[in-house]
């Protein structure tokens, strides 16, 4: 019997004929990855910069009988697609991409925040190509992206710990603005591109967003906690229908509610201004006494995020 | 028989007359009354409603008519009229008050809340038919003490806050002289057990007692400071919830002052105001209705 996939079974010639085939089908694989890499690389339509991202993050380059020493990382393709995305939509500058030959991998770093803060990709494991972009140094995933779902998820803690806490007396509080404005512009490019759905968490600037508290029990506590810190500063808290309400300047006020959006009960808080500027990540930027207040009760008042990821 | 029908009728009259005239009196009333309804005269409402007392603080008249207590005639209807007067008392007072709000509980039943700050105190209640506040004893008397005490720069809260603060601070120390204590138990019992070598003459043993004694006692004291500093940080803990709550009722008080000293610059003022609050409130009204009078 002669199997073609048993080369024991094969004469000679047979055999040198399967070999050839094979490796003729493993250059053409990395012939293929060539041209997605092209793509990647060079592409001005969003449409296929998305598409080679999402082919070469599953790509097979080695076969049986070719393979490459020199490959990246499945992962580093998602970071090669953000720098491009953000470069089609002018934010090109702001980001460095790094390659480091000797072990073969990408990282990003955000100029804003100077040399604090190394990026990369890694897998979530989770079977569909999810990934989290995370942190070197501090190992903090700030937010997961996955192109096959089409969605992108802003982690709350990891903004928290990284933005409001670390880098808080390190980097200056425009630059830190700058950096996750960056996110934010990331996020946007996806949604407007590709029609992802786009958590932005707690740097949100919609008035209707309303940032769920983890505890779904807020005691009176918290907010006596908040009433007087804020009288200290001049601002008072004030009574309201569904809990409280500060008035942080003309058009700025921050509510404490115990109901969401869509009328749901739920603790959390809604940022409101005219222009639509402002998201509860700003606020504790710019307000010293919310940040200690919101960091003194973090079990309780740290913002959820999506927890099917996080 | 005519006669003794005669008779008795004449009989009647007199009282019957004393009825008639008593009942057309219930009537006006009761008529003057449903009219000042429809003109919606609150001034004609009120002086019904208490007529001794319409004459004393408004007309100030000194003579006191005896007049039939024609106001029992509606008592059953309080709720309603309490109601109704309500709403143009309130417009009236909140240009007077406007640090103070109001919530129907009941129909026609007010409890007054002081500001519109987080978890702004309940006052005590409005009288609608009496043109007064009933304020909460425990809470007035607060705020008086709270502007007695500004006096002397001073919160309502400040000596207990520096008390239990005090507290705390002592708590603390024992917590950060573990090591410390530890070191010393160390050290006492080294000694204790050179004590105990020690070969004792007979006429040294009292001595020796003493000496260890003197040592037991140190360390059981030394024992006794661990035992708190076990329980320091919870003590810590309840001490700054005591404090939170103080510090809130300080900062609603000094709203409270606050919104007193804006209308009134000082709480006398405010008192005398809300003496004088049926008086004023009537007077308003009769200046109202000449307003509408001259139209």
């Amino acid at each position: 019997m002669i199997n073609e996939n048993d080369p024991s079974t094969l004469s000679t010639s047979g055999r040198l004929l399967s070999y050839n085939n094979a490796v003729k089908e493993g250059l053409k694989t990395g012939e293929q990855f060539t041209e997605l890499m092209d793509q990647l690389i060079n592409t001005k339509d969003p449409k296929e910069l998305v598409d080679a991202a999402q082919a070469l993050s599953v790509f097979e380059l080695d076969s049986d009988y070719v393979t490459f020493p020199h490959q990246y990382n499945n992962a580093d393709y998602y970071l090669i697609f953000m720098s491009r995305l953000l470069e089609l939509h002018d934010h090109g500058e702001a980001i460095t991409l790094e390659s480091h030959e000797d072990n073969q991998h990408l990282t990003q770093q955000i100029a804003s925040l100077g040399d604090l803060g190394v990026f990369a990709f890694i897998s979530a494991n989770d079977s569909t190509g999810g990934v989290y972009y995370q942190d070197q140094v501090t190992g903090e995933t700030l937010f997961y992206l996955n192109l096959k779902r089409r969605m992108m998820r802003m982690n709350s803690s990891a903004i928290t710990r990284l933005f409001i806490e670390t880098y808080a007396d390190k980097v200056e509080k425009d630059q830190l603005l700058v950096a996750t404005d960056l996110l934010i512009a990331f996020g946007d490019a996806l949604k407007t591109d590709f029609g992802f759905d786009v958590d932005f968490n707690l740097l949100d600037t919609n008035n209707n967003e309303f940032y769920a508290f983890q505890t779904s029990n807020l005691s009176g506590e918290i907010v006596d906690k908040l009433f007087v810190a804020a009288a200290s500063e001049n601002y008072m808290l004030k009574h309201d229908e569904d809990g409280a309400v500060l008035e942080l300047a003309p058009d700025l006020t921050l509510k404490i509610a115990s109901h969401n959006a869509t009328g749901g009960a739920a603790w959390g808080l809604y940022i409101a201004d005219k222009d639509q500027q402002v998201s509860w990540f700003k606020v504790l930027l710019k307000y010293p006494f919310l940040r200690d207040w919101y960091l003194e009760n973090i079990d309780d008042l740290q913002i959820r995020s999506d927890s099917l990821v996080f | 028989m005519p006669n003794n029908n005669e008779e008795a009728h004449q009989e009647v009259i007199p009282g019957q007359a004393q009825l008639d005239s008593s009942i057309t009196q219930k009537i006006n009333y009761l008529q003057t009354l449903q009219a000042a309804l429809e003109d919606h005269d609150d001034r004609q409402i009120y002086e019904l409603i208490d007529k001794p007392r319409y004459d004393r603080e408004v007309k100030k008249s000194r003579s006191t008519t005896k007049s039939q207590n024609l106001a029992d005639l509606i008592a059953d209807d309080h709720e309603q009229l309490s109601h109704y007067l309500s709403e143009n008392l309130i417009d009236y007072l909140g240009q007077t008050y406007p640090f103070f709000y109001y919530d129907e509980v009941k129909n026609g039943e007010f409890d007054i809340y002081f500001g519109n700050w987080w978890d702004r105190r309940k006052f005590g209640k409005l009288d609608v038919l009496n043109v007064a506040f009933e304020f909460d004893e425990t809470e007035y008397n607060k705020l008086k003490r709270a502007f007695e005490l500004d006096a002397l720069n001073q919160r309502y809260n400040t000596e207990n806050i520096a008390e239990i603060s005090a507290g705390s601070a002592q708590l603390q120390k024992l917590i950060d002289g573990q090591d410390e204590r530890d070191h010393q138990k160390e050290t006492l019992r080294q000694q204790l057990k050179e004590v105990s070598q020690k070969s004792t003459l007979p006429w040294d043993s009292g001595k020796v007692k003493e000496e260890r004694q003197g040592i037991v006692n140190q360390l059981s004291q030394l024992a006794d400071e661990d035992e708190e500093a076990i329980n320091a940080n919870k003590k810590i803990k309840e001490n700054d919830e005591k404090i939170l709550s103080l510090s809130k009722e300080d900062t609603i008080l000094t709203y409270e002052k606050q919104s007193i000293q804006q209308r009134f610059e000082d709480f006398s003022h405010f008192e005398s105001h809300n003496q004088s609050l049926y008086t004023d409130y009537l007077t308003n009204l009769i200046g109202k209705g000449q307003v509408k009078a001259d139209d």
